[in-house]
């Protein structure tokens, strides 16, 4: 489940016993804000670059928060604290990339499988299912992927966040 | 009971070249707005972002 996850989230996370941090290459524009404020935590010369015992958990949000884009966003770990999250912190993972919202869930029973539309954005697809793909055919356990909406995405069939570049709307 | 769903099989998502989603067998599909509809037959999702009958196909790919 662990490797299926990281698959669909289009790159890495790091967490403390308070937060996950995910971190999304593809999206990364060097804006550099994430170093030059916490080379303690973020620190690309190192491997893992992200060191969550670096900082406390409070500083290590306040500059997630200052990403431009999506390429670093967190969640609480505590899944009712995510719901009580507000609009300034910027990027929570419900307002840059709700595609990662509700991975504590569990999947549906059986030989089933959930279809969720996200309003904006690609589509959920989760459960246990064959994908059929230009030819080729895969089975799905337990597994969850998205599915690109928009037309934009360049790791087509699935979602890359493309959507949020060219402005996607339902 | 399982017997009693058995017309409904394993879920099957394919990909249509240039075209939609098409999803059938054993599954719900929850909308934008949250609404869930259970054990659709057949569902065709666009995929070109074109639609206007979002998140359905309304063949406007073909365009």
């Amino acid at each position: 489940m662990d490797k299926e996850y990281k698959r669909f989230s289009g790159g890495r996370r790091y967490n403390n016993d308070e937060i996950t941090v995910y971190w999304k290459p593809s999206a990364c524009i060097h804006a550099t804000y994430c170093f030059k404020e916490l080379i303690e935590v973020f620190d690309p010369g190192r491997r893992p670059w992200v060191d969550m015992s670096g900082a406390t958990t409070e500083k290590i949000i306040d500059v997630v928060n200052l990403c431009p884009t999506e390429a670093l966003t967190w969640k609480w770990n505590d899944e009712e604290k995510n719901l009580q999250v507000g609009e300034d912190q910027l990027n929570h993972i419900k307002f840059k990339r709700p595609e990662l919202l509700n991975t504590n869930e569990t999947y549906p029973e059986g030989d089933s499988l959930s279809v969720k539309v996200l309003a904006d954005g690609p589509i959920i697809l989760k459960g246990h299912f064959t994908l059929i793909h230009d030819g080729n055919q895969k089975e799905y356990q337990q597994s969850m992927i998205s599915i690109c909406r928009c037309g934009a995405s360049n790791r087509q069939p699935f979602c890359d966040g493309q959507h949020r570049k060219i402005g996607f709307h339902d | 009971m399982e017997e009693n769903k058995g017309k409904k099989s394993h879920a099957i998502v394919e990909v249509i070249e240039s075209g939609p989603l098409k999803i059938t067998g054993n599954f719900t599909l929850t909308d934008v707005k949250k609404n869930t509809e259970d054990s659709p037959s057949e569902v065709l999702l666009c995929l070109c972002g074109k639609s206007g009958s979002k998140p359905y196909c309304d063949d406007s790919h073909k365009m």
